[in-house]
C-alpha cells in the first residue's frame, strides 16, 4: 500500500559484482513532504543504491517506484519525476551558471517557451539570480554546490536525491543549501539524502536508514533509532602516549560496548552510564597514555551508527 | 527525443569550435600536411612497368588477339609485357607473390560459345600493389566485350533469321557483321597513372579522420568525469540521445575535414580525385569506420587520456599499414597483407582505384562494403562496451 503512495520506494534491490555482494535486499520508501537520511560508513552500498535508484545501474533484483511508475519499464516516466544531484559538480565549468541550468532544462524536455522564466525561478530558489552570469569556473564551491542543485529541480521532480551535496562547502553557503532544502520538503518535495555530516541528516531528515555492508540495518525515526543504543552515552576521549595499546585496554573495559579511533590520539567509546565508567577508563589507560580530556554525550544517531556499524561516520 | 538529441549536439560542437581543436585537427593541420606532401613529393609517378599474366584455357581467337593487341600497342611497349600461366591457381599464386601486377583469364570454349552467340565471361584479377597493370588488364577486357556483345548480337540476329546454326559463323563473319575485332585504342595507360599530391592528400584525410571524430567520443569521457554524462543518463531522456548527439558532430566535423582536403588538393594542384559521387562515398565509409572504431576506444578505457593515446595509436599505426603515410605498392609484402585489416587500406585502395582509372561507384563497391563492415562490427562491439562502461 506504501508503494501506491510513495513518491519514491523500493523493494528487494540487489547488485554483486562477481563474488562481491555490494547491495542486498534494500527497501525503503519516502512519501511526498518527507526528508529520508541514507547514511553508512564508506563502502556500504549508498552510492550503488542511489545510482539504482536514479536508474543510472541496473539491480540484479528487485524494483524501484518512482510515484508509482515502475523504473525499469517507463525509465522515461519514471526519471521525470526524479531529481537527481550527484557528489561532484557535474556541470560545465566554461558557460555561466544560467547556461548550465538552460542546457539542462532544455536536455529534459521544458518547454521552449517557459524555459526562461523556469530557469529564473530556480536562481531565485538558489539564490544566485544576481550571479547568474559568471562563469561557473569562477564560482565558489557554495556557489556551484547550489548551482549543482539547481540543475536537479528544473524539471519540477517530485522526489529530490541528493548524494553527499555540501562536502567542501562553506558554513554559509551549507545553511543556505540545507534552508532551502527544508523549504522545498515543507512544499510537498520527498527527498533522499546522504551524507557525512551527521548533524545535516539530524536537521533535516525526519526519517533514516543506516546501511552496512550492503544491507540496511535500521530504519526508522531519529528517536527510534537513537533508542536502540539504550542508555548507553557516547565517551570522547584524548589520549597522550601509547595510544593504539590504550584502545586496545579500553575496548576491555566492563560496560564498554563499541569503541572507534576518532583521530590521531582521540577514540569514542559507546558505555553504559558513560559518566559512572569515566574512573575506570582512566584507569584502564594508565602505564600506556593519560587522559588529556573526556566528554560524555547524550545518546544521539552518531552512537546509534557506532553502535550499529562498529564504525564511526568518517571512518 | 529530437530536441534532447539537438540540444546535445549544439553543446558539443560548441565547445569544439570554442576550444579551436575543431578547426586546428580537422581543417588547418591535414590540409597544410597534404599540401607539403603534395609540394615535396607531388606530380606523375616514375614511369611503371606491369607484367599481365594470360591464361588461355580456349586456345582460340580471342586469347591471340590480345597477345597481338598486346605486342603491337605503341603505347604498351616497354611498359606492359604479357606473361603464359597455365591455369587461374597458378596465376592468383603469381599475383600474390609479386611477379605479375593482374591476370586475365579466359575460360576454356570461350571463342566457340561466343561464335554461336552465347556471349562468355572474362575473368581478370587484380592487385592493389599494381594499379597499372589493373588499369590496363580492364582495358582490355573492356574492348573483350564491346566485341563479345557485337558479336552475339550478330549471331542472335541471324538465328532469329532462319539462318541455320552451323553457316550462322560463317555468314556473320563473310558479311562483315561481326562488330569491330579486338583493338585498344587511345592510351590505355591514361588512367594508370596516380600523382602523388593526390595519394598523400588522400593520406592525410583518412589519418586525420580518426583524430577529429574520436575527439567527440572522447569527450564522452571527459563527461563521464565531470559527471555531466551521469546527470544526463539520470534525466528523462533516453539513454542513447548522448552518445549519438556526439557522434553526429564528430561524423559531421570529420566529413567536413576530409572533403575540405580534398577540396584543396583538387584547387591547389588541379589533380582530380576520380570521380566525385564515387569519392564521397568512399570516405564517407572511411569516416564510418574511423568513427565505429573510436567509438570502441573509448567503450574499452577508464579515462580521456587513455583514449587520446590509444586513438593516436591505433590511427597511426593504421595510417602507416594502410597507406596513408607510404604508398602500399612501397610496403613489403606481408605489411601490404596487413593493409587489409585497416580501414586505411581499403580506403587507399579504393581511391587509388578512382584516381587511377576514373571508375565510378561500382568499381569500388567492395572496398565501400568492407568499410561499411568494419563499421557495423567496431560499432556494434562499441555499443556493447558502452553499455557495460555506463556510458550508454
Amino acid at each position: 500500500m506504501a508503494a501506491m503512495t510513495a513518491a519514491l520506494a523500493c523493494r528487494g534491490l540487489g547488485k554483486r559484482y562477481g563474488d562481491l555482494v555490494a547491495v542486498d535486499d534494500v527497501g525503503l520508501s519516502i512519501t511526498p513532504g518527507q526528508a529520508y537520511g541514507l547514511l553508512g560508513p564508506n563502502g556500504a552500498g549508498k552510492t550503488t543504491t542511489i545510482s539504482m535508484l536514479v536508474g543510472l545501474l541496473r539491480p540484479d533484483a528487485g524494483e524501484v517506484l518512482v510515484g508509482g511508475v515502475d523504473l525499469a519499464r517507463e525509465p522515461l516516466r519514471a526519471k521525470a519525476r526524479i531529481g537527481y544531484v550527484p557528489q561532484e559538480i557535474a556541470l560545465y565549468p566554461e558557460l555561466t551558471g544560467r547556461e548550465n541550468l538552460r542546457f539542462f532544462g532544455r536536455l529534459f524536455g521544458l518547454p521552449r517557451r517557459g524555459l526562461a522564466a523556469r530557469v529564473d525561478e530556480v536562481l531565485d530558489l538558489i539564490g544566485l539570480a544576481d550571479r547568474a552570469d559568471g562563469k561557473l569556473g569562477a564560482y565558489s564551491g557554495g556557489m556551484k554546490r547550489r548551482v549543482n542543485i539547481g540543475a536537479a529541480l528544473l524539471h519540477r521532480p517530485q522526489v529530490l536525491i541528493l548524494d553527499e551535496p555540501t562536502v567542501g562547502v562553506d558554513p554559509q553557503s551549507r545553511k543556505a543549501i540545507l534552508d532551502g532544502l527544508e523549504r522545498l520538503v515543507a512544499d510537498g518535495m520527498a527527498l533522499l539524502y546522504t551524507s557525512h555530516y551527521m548533524e545535516e541528516v539530524e536537521r533535516v531528515c525526519d526519517r533514516v536508514a543506516i546501511i552496512d555492508h550492503g544491507r540496511i540495518v535500521a530504519d526508522g525515526t531519529r528517536r527510534e533509532l537513537v533508542s536502540l543504543v539504550g542508555g548507553a552515552d557516547t565517551v570522547e576521549l584524548v589520549l597522550d602516549g601509547d595510544v593504539a595499546a590504550a584502545f586496545g585496554k579500553l575496548r576491555a573495559v566492563e560496560g564498554v560496548s563499541e569503541a572507534a579511533r576518532t583521530g590521531e590520539s582521540s577514540v569514542r567509546l559507546l558505555a553504559d552510564g558513560g559518566r559512572y565508567l569515566l574512573p575506570s577508563l582512566i584507569t584502564a589507560v594508565e602505564g600506556h597514555a593519560t587522559v588529556t580530556a573526556a566528554q560524555v554525550v547524550e545518546p544521539d544517531l552518531e552512537a546509534t551508527f557506532l553502535h550499529l556499524t562498529g564504525t564511526t561516520l568518517r571512518d | 527525443m529530437g530536441r534532447a538529441l539537438l540540444t546535445v549536439s549544439a553543446h558539443e560542437l560548441r565547445t569544439r569550435l570554442r576550444d579551436g581543436t575543431a578547426i586546428v585537427i580537422a581543417l588547418i593541420v591535414p590540409v597544410t600536411l597534404a599540401t607539403l606532401f603534395g609540394l615535396a613529393l607531388g606530380g606523375d609517378d616514375p614511369p611503371l612497368r606491369a607484367t599481365i599474366g594470360l591464361v588461355d584455357l580456349d586456345g582460340g581467337e580471342f586469347p591471340a588477339s590480345v597477345r597481338r593487341e598486346v605486342a603491337g600497342a605503341e603505347e604498351l611497349k616497354g611498359s606492359v609485357t604479357l606473361r603464359d600461366l597455365p591455369d587461374g591457381g597458378e596465376a592468383r599464386r603469381a599475383l600474390d607473390a609479386g611477379e605479375i601486377g593482374a591476370a586475365i583469364v579466359f575460360p576454356a570454349g570461350f571463342s566457340a560459345r561466343v561464335g554461336a552467340g552465347e556471349g562468355g565471361d572474362v575473368t581478370v584479377l587484380t592487385s592493389a600493389g599494381s594499379p597499372l597493370a589493373g588499369v590496363v588488364a580492364g582495358a582490355v577486357v573492356d574492348r573483350i566485350s564491346a566485341v563479345v556483345d557485337a558479336r552475339t548480337l550478330a549471331v542472335r540476329a541471324a538465328l532469329l533469321a532462319g539462318v541455320p546454326g552451323d553457316e550462322v559463323k560463317e555468314l556473320v563473319e563473310r558479311n562483315g557483321a561481326a562488330g569491330p575485332a579486338l583493338a585498344l585504342t587511345g592510351d590505355p595507360l591514361a588512367g594508370g597513372k596516380v600523382d602523388l599530391a593526390v595519394y598523400y592528400g588522400s593520406g592525410m584525410a583518412a589519418l586525420f579522420a580518426f583524430f577529429v571524430v574520436g575527439a567527440s567520443f572522447r569527450s564522452l569521457l571527459t563527461e563521464r568525469k565531470l559527471g555531466t554524462l551521469d546527470r544526463m543518463r539520470a534525466g528523462p531522456l533516453a539513454a542513447w540521445v548522448p552518445v549519438a548527439g556526439k557522434a553526429v558532430v564528430g561524423f559531421g566535423l570529420a566529413m567536413v575535414s576530409v572533403c575540405a582536403t580534398w577540396a584543396s588538393g583538387t584547387l591547389i594542384f588541379g589533380s582530380s580525385w576520380g570521380d566525385p559521387l564515387a569519392v564521397l562515398t568512399v570516405l564517407t565509409a572511411h569516416v564510418l569506420a574511423a568513427a565505429a572504431i573510436t567509438m570502441l576506444v573509448a567503450a574499452r578505457v577508464r579515462t580521456d587520456a587513455q583514449a587520446d593515446g590509444v586513438i593516436m595509436v591505433i590511427s597511426f599505426v593504421a595510417a602507416f599499414l594502410g597507406g596513408s603515410l607510404v604508398p602500399l605498392h612501397s610496403l613489403p609484402g606481408p605489411l601490404q597483407t596487413a593493409a587489409l585489416l585497416t580501414p586505411n587500406g581499403w580506403t587507399a585502395t579504393a581511391l587509388a582505384e578512382l584516381a587511377g582509372s576514373g571508375a565510378g561507384v561500382a568499381a569500388v563497391a567492395g572496398p565501400v562494403a568492407v568499410l561499411l563492415a568494419i563499421a557495423l562490427g567496431a560499432g556494434g562491439l562499441a555499443v556493447l562496451g558502452l553499455r557495460k562502461g555506463m556510458l550508454l
